[in-house]
């Protein structure tokens, strides 16, 4: 929306006449004119246009009002994206507001439509800044305030960015908002704790712990109600049923039926008693009865048992006998066969010594031959022997010790060696003679050969025949002939322990050693063929054989035939030693037979013996039997008599046990009756003592007065979770909403705002608290200051800058909005007016600016489009 | 010509759990002491007996004081008759409560706590059909069709239950048959159970409780006083004031725009009248913003005066309009707010508790506005 003029009419110091600002354009537009001449007046009239209704009489109508009196018309021209309108209202008497297409000069809205259609321009949704922007003299005049709080701001103007606060209010809620949540937390608090859960001491803890107490004393209660009905009921059948008990007649009634039970006891009882008797009598006759059958059917089978073993007897004798013939005869063919086996046995024994001897007679024979060749084979032997041991005692006198030959010769060279390097050494002589006198000089007493070179050691003496002696010495160091010395010793030393006088002697002497070992080497084969298991055992075997061959050697017989005659002798006993067994058997089964005859016979004796005593004499056997049956005919009677006895009582029975067990019950249903009594007075006693307790205390009313004061309780306790839904609800949905707000624009505010004021104090950069958009820090030349320091001018500076932010805001939205600053920069020195100028023509690219004021010198450096006052004549509608 | 008073449902002994702590005692005073209204208008009527037809007592186990001292205040009473009938409150399973009655009750006192007739004066007879147990599950007048009396003797019923009411359930079989009165001869049958008054035909009647105890009826406490010229004669029957609180219901169907606290305080009892009065105001219809806020106000304002004044709102819809949100605010966060729990409120896809919530909210909001504002 961008405005394009103003006109008023009647309106404050214009009484009766109006005034005209035409030709308001885009860009910087400036208003300058002294001080009451009607400016302010231009700018509450315009406000007044626009956001106060015509029906209203609110201060900022009642401010439009001249002191005359009258209505206040106020006309404005703007051009919105849509078109160009005239929106015109007139406040007071003849109030009205219209909206005119200036395109078509058509009406378009009146009165409320007209308001909706101002208020759409102006509002542009309910969460935006106003649609104009206003700064009057640090001051934002869209709120209503107060004479003294509008004072009060006058006096500490300089306390806070005011101005730019306000803005933020319009867009926050502001103080408000501020107090709004801040009574609805204090309500919500008073209810519950900061995570939502009922808050100790506060009445909806209080309603819940009501609640609480009044459930459980309800519950209480209620089981006191239902214990105490349960007792009235139980009272109740305890006094039927006592009644019951105690009631005469059923008294009476149960008496008789115990005395009725107790005769039919005790007739059952005397007819039990008698039934026995018989019954016990009947017995008696029966076993009696049955002895006597018993004892005549017994004496009659042993009768006939006598007959029968009698002839038994008879055969078993017969039997007897021919089993001792058949045994006598079996024994004596045993007897014969035994005796041929002896003579057989001792025929075969002679035989078998016979040809023992002659046995032995052949082996001495074939000994003697033996022993012969045995004793040359040990004379052998010996001399073998004999020889090997002359061998060793030679060979132990020749053998060398090994290497001893080799270590000899090896002295015997390094012997050598070292004489001729002695000689080498020594110093030496020579005589050679004058003629004649060849063998004059001696050493001790060898004559000295003429021209012969001699060698000596240490001194030697030279007798000079005829001349003297002559000693020379030679002064060789004593360990010079040492090694010499030391050989010599070891080659003497060799020697000896070779046992013999040189090298040669020990080589002859290894040779012999050879010849003899290989002599005796013969003389042990020899004697290992001789005798291969030693000496010992040649000899041990002539010593054997001598003994075998010292027996007599003479054969008397055949050997031959005396082996045949064994074998035959042998058979014989086989053959009579198998006609023995043949026999045995036979006899055994004689042995047998005749002592099973002997048994039976003893057994069927015995037998007729015994049965011959129980019968008696034969003569009285008849006799005797005829007294049986006859006892046996009168016990059969007797026991005919009792069982006839017995049979009315058994017929006519009477169950005893039945009659005890009536008469048991008839008894146990009256004292169970009177035991019953007792308890149930005892029940009700009880009973009595806690019915009269409870009712007394009146559980029942009490429990219904519980149960409603529950319900109040209830509704109590869901009212408060209903408040505190509702509160919980405000709450989120108001803080929700404010930091919507500052999302949506004081963070885009900011954004703006910086480069403006980078713009304006190149020296000072300020931080903005982005909740508040209130200035956080000041920095001036690298110091903090103290936001409270800012002075008049900078704060009426920020404020318009504040301003211009929220109308490039607006532009970027597509809304663009008028600034108007109303004598905006009063506090401002020149030069900052000028950057201030330099930053209005910057946003004016794309923002209209109206600026008021009454400083014209300065201003004229503002330019952009002047605007004059003119005078106006509402055209008469 | 023979007169009488009919009542029933006095629950002497109920306790009002859930009314206020002060109340509650002048609640139980006010039902001990409809007995002597009802005497004050026995004598008033010229009536002799006073017939109580069932829940004289409120429990089975009413407090001795309270069954002692309301027995002594009937005697005081002498001569006038009073014959109590158990009722389902008061049945004769509670055999501690007769039994107490029997050996405390005065001369002027019958209790008629067996299903046999009782001459109650030459010529007149009552036939009381106690109840045996709470719920006794049968027709506990059935024996009165066949009680022989007398050629010319006035036949009154007295029995404590519903009617039958022609449902077809089951559970209906311990109704009493409510044309009792002509199968049986009755000259008039007295009931009880209902609170209200209820006339069944012209010689049946439920006489109402005396003393009211809930919002439920709506009646003042009354009973009734009836004259029977002879036997078959149809009664005189008609009310008498025997009441001492007053419990009320006051339905406000309010419009859009209208002024609810205005149409409320107008209704309203005046007077000392109020103190006696427990009134139930029944919000419903629409209502704006400010009207529901200025009612809810009036209540509170008038709220001291009465024994007992509750609002019920549930069916009172808040119409917000534009000019409602201005209130709030014109623009910014409180306006978006406030804009916000509006149409939570009337979103239709969230719960009604929840809409219930949203428009508290929003009425809460409006009314901090207003403090705030001022």
């Amino acid at each position: 929306m961008k405005l394009t003029a103003l006109r008023l009419h009647n309106v404050k110091r214009f009484a009766g006449r109006g005034v005209a600002i035409e030709g308001i354009g885009d860009g910087v537009n400036v208003l300058t004119a002294a001080n009451e001449h009607g400016k302010s007046t231009c700018f509450e009239a315009l406000h007044a246009l626009f956001f106060h209704p015509h029906t209203g009489t609110a201060s900022g109508v009642q401010m439009l009002r001249p002191y005359s009196g009258g209505s206040p018309l106020v006309e404005a021209d703007i051009s919105t994206a849509s078109g160009r309108y005239r929106l015109t209202k007139q406040y007071y008497s003849g109030k009205r507001a219209s909206v005119v297409d200036l395109e078509t000069s058509r009406l378009i809205a009146q009165a409320d439509e007209a308001e909706a259609f101002i208020g759409e321009l102006i509002r542009g949704g309910t969460a935006g800044p106003a649609g104009l922007l206003w700064v009057r003299q640090g001051l934002t005049g869209i709120e209503k305030r107060s004479k003294s709080e509008e004072e009060g701001d006058k006096r500490v103007r300089e306390s806070l960015l005011t101005s730019v606060q306000g803005e933020v209010e319009a867009l926050t809620g502001g103080r408000r908002m501020a107090e709004v949540i801040a009574a609805c937390e204090e309500e919500l608090n008073r209810l519950v704790t900061a995570t939502g859960r009922p808050k100790t001491g506060g009445p909806y803890q209080a309603a819940l712990e009501a609640q609480q107490r009044l459930t459980e004393q309800a519950h209480i209660l209620g089981a006191e109600v239902t214990a105490l009905r349960e007792a009235l009921d139980r009272r109740r059948q305890t006094l039927v049923r006592l009644a019951e008990l105690d009631n005469a007649e059923e008294a009476a009634q149960r008496q008789q039926a115990i005395s009725a039970a107790e005769d039919a006891f005790e007739a059952a009882k005397s007819h039990s008693d008698a039934l026995k008797a018989a019954e016990a009598e009947a017995a008696l006759a029966s076993n009696r009865h049955t002895a006597a059958a018993d004892a005549l059917s017994a004496y009659r089978a042993a009768q006939q048992r006598a007959a029968e073993l009698e002839g038994q007897l008879a055969q078993a004798m017969t039997q007897r006998d021919a089993a001792t013939e058949r045994r006598a005869a079996a024994l004596a063919d045993s007897e014969r066969a035994s005796a041929a086996v002896a003579a057989a046995e001792l025929a075969e024994q002679e035989t078998r010594d016979l040809l023992t001897r002659l046995d032995a007679a052949l082996a001495a024979r074939a000994a003697a031959e033996q022993v012969r060749d045995m004793r040359t084979r040990l004379e052998q032997a010996e001399a073998a022997r004999q020889q090997v041991e002359d061998g060793d005692a030679a060979l132990a006198l020749l053998t060398l010790p090994a290497n001893a030959v080799e270590q000899l010769q090896a002295l015997e060279i390094d012997l050598v060696r070292l004489r001729a390097a002695q000689a080498a050494t020594l110093p030496t002589l020579r005589m050679d003679y004058a003629d004649g006198k060849s063998g004059t000089v001696s050493i001790a007493d060898d004559t000295v050969a003429d021209g012969e070179d001699r060698g000596f050691a240490g001194s030697v003496r030279l007798d000079i025949a005829g001349v003297g002696t002559l000693t020379l010495r030679s002064n060789r160091p004593p360990q010079a002939d040492q090694a010499i010395e030391t050989t010599e010793r070891k080659h003497k030393e060799m020697l000896a322990s070779l046992g013999v006088n040189s090298l040669d002697a020990a080589r002859q002497k290894q040779s012999q050693a050879q010849a003899t070992t290989r002599e005796r080497d013969l003389a042990v084969q020899r004697l290992g063929d001789l005798a291969p298991k030693g000496i010992q055992h040649v000899r041990d075997e002539v010593a054997r054989l001598d003994s075998i061959s010292a027996g007599a050697l003479e054969l008397k017989a055949d050997p031959e035939q005396v082996r045949t005659s064994l074998a035959t002798a042998t058979a014989e006993v086989a053959s009579s030693r198998n006609a023995v067994r043949e026999i045995q058997p036979r006899r055994a089964q004689a042995d047998q037979a005749l002592v099973e005859a002997q048994t039976s016979h003893a057994t069927i004796d015995a037998t007729l013996k015994g049965l011959d005593a129980t019968l008696g004499p034969i003569a009285s056997r008849g006799e005797r039997e005829a007294q049986l049956r006859a006892a046996l005919d009168q016990q059969q009677a007797a026991l005919d008599a009792a069982t006839a006895r017995l049979a009315p009582l058994r017929s006519a029975a009477h169950d005893l046990a039945s009659a005890e067990a009536t008469l048991r019950r008839t008894r146990s249903v009256d004292s169970a009756a009177n035991q019953e009594a007792a308890q149930l007075r005892v029940v009700l006693a009880e009973l009595n003592g806690q019915i009269r307790t409870q009712s007394d205390e009146a559980v029942e009313e009490a429990w219904l007065e519980a149960r409603d004061a529950l319900a109040a309780a209830s509704e109590r306790v869901q009212r408060f979770e209903t408040e505190v839904a509702v509160l919980d609800r405000l709450r989120k949905t108001l803080v929700a909403a404010r930091s919507a707000a500052s999302d949506l624009y004081l963070k885009p505010v900011i954004t703006e705002l910086l480069p403006l004021i980078g713009l304006l104090f190149d020296d000072i950069s300020i931080t903005f608290d982005e909740n508040t958009l209130l200035p956080q820090s000041v920095r001036r030349k690298g110091q903090d200051e103290d936001v409270d320091r800012l002075s008049g001018g900078m704060r009426e500076q920020l404020s318009i800058l504040t301003r211009l932010a929220f109308g490039r805001l607006l532009a970027r939205d597509g809304r663009p909005a008028p600034v108007i600053l109303d004598d905006a920069l009063v506090y401002s020195d020149d030069d900052r007016i000028e950057r201030m100028f330099d930053a209005l023509h910057r946003q004016s690219r794309d923002q209209q600016i109206v600026v008021f004021s009454c400083r014209q010198r300065a201003f004229a450096k503002l330019g952009g489009n002047i605007l004059q006052m003119t005078d106006w004549t509402p055209s008469a509608s | 010509m023979f007169r009488f008073i009919h009542s029933s449902d006095l629950h002497i002994g109920k306790r009002f759990g859930n009314m206020a702590e002060d109340l509650r005692g002048r609640l139980r005073e006010a039902r001990h002491s409809a007995l002597t209204r009802l005497a004050a208008q026995a004598r008033a009527q010229g009536a002799e007996t006073i017939l109580l037809a069932g829940d004289t007592f409120d429990t089975e186990t009413p407090t001795p004081a309270m069954l002692r001292q309301a027995l002594a205040e009937m005697g005081h009473h002498a001569p006038i008759h009073w014959v109590i009938l158990p009722g389902n409150h008061d049945s004769l399973l509670a055999d501690e409560l007769w039994n107490a009655a029997r050996s405390a009750s005065p001369a002027n006192v019958t209790l008629a706590t067996t299903a046999t007739p009782l001459e109650l004066a030459p010529g007149v007879v009552v036939l009381p059909a106690p109840c045996t147990t709470r719920r006794p599950g049968r027709d506990l007048s059935d024996w009165m069709d066949g009680a022989a009396t007398l050629e010319g003797t006035i036949r009154i019923g007295l029995a404590h239950g519903a009617i039958q009411d022609f449902s077809e359930d089951a559970a209906a079989s311990d109704v009493i048959a409510p044309n009792r009165a002509a199968r049986a001869g009755l000259d008039y049958l007295a009931l009880g159970d209902w609170h209200g008054q209820v006339s069944v035909n012209e010689r049946t009647r439920y006489s109402g409780t005396p003393e009211p105890d809930r919002f439920k009826h709506d009646t003042p406490g009354q009973a009734l006083a009836v004259s029977i010229a002879g036997a078959g004669a149809l009664p005189d029957i008609r009310p008498v004031e025997t009441g001492s609180f007053v419990w009320s219901t006051l339905p406000l169907d309010l419009l859009s725009g209208q002024d609810g606290a205005t149409d409320f305080t107008i209704s309203l009892p005046t007077g000392t009248a109020r103190r006696q009065t427990l009134l139930r105001v029944v919000a419903s219809g629409r209502t704006r913003l400010a009207s529901r806020m200025a009612l809810a106000s009036a209540i509170r304002e008038a709220e001291p005066d009465f024994a007992h004044l509750e609002l019920d709102e549930t069916d009172l819809a808040t119409d917000c309009e534009a000019s409602d949100l201005d209130q709030i605010d014109r623009a910014g966060a409180l306006r978006e707010a406030a804009q916000a729990l509006l149409e939570q409120s009337e979103d239709a896809s969230q719960s009604s508790a929840e809409r219930l919530i949203a428009r508290e909210a929003l009425v809460r909001l409006f009314s901090y506005c207003e403090t705030i504002e001022a």
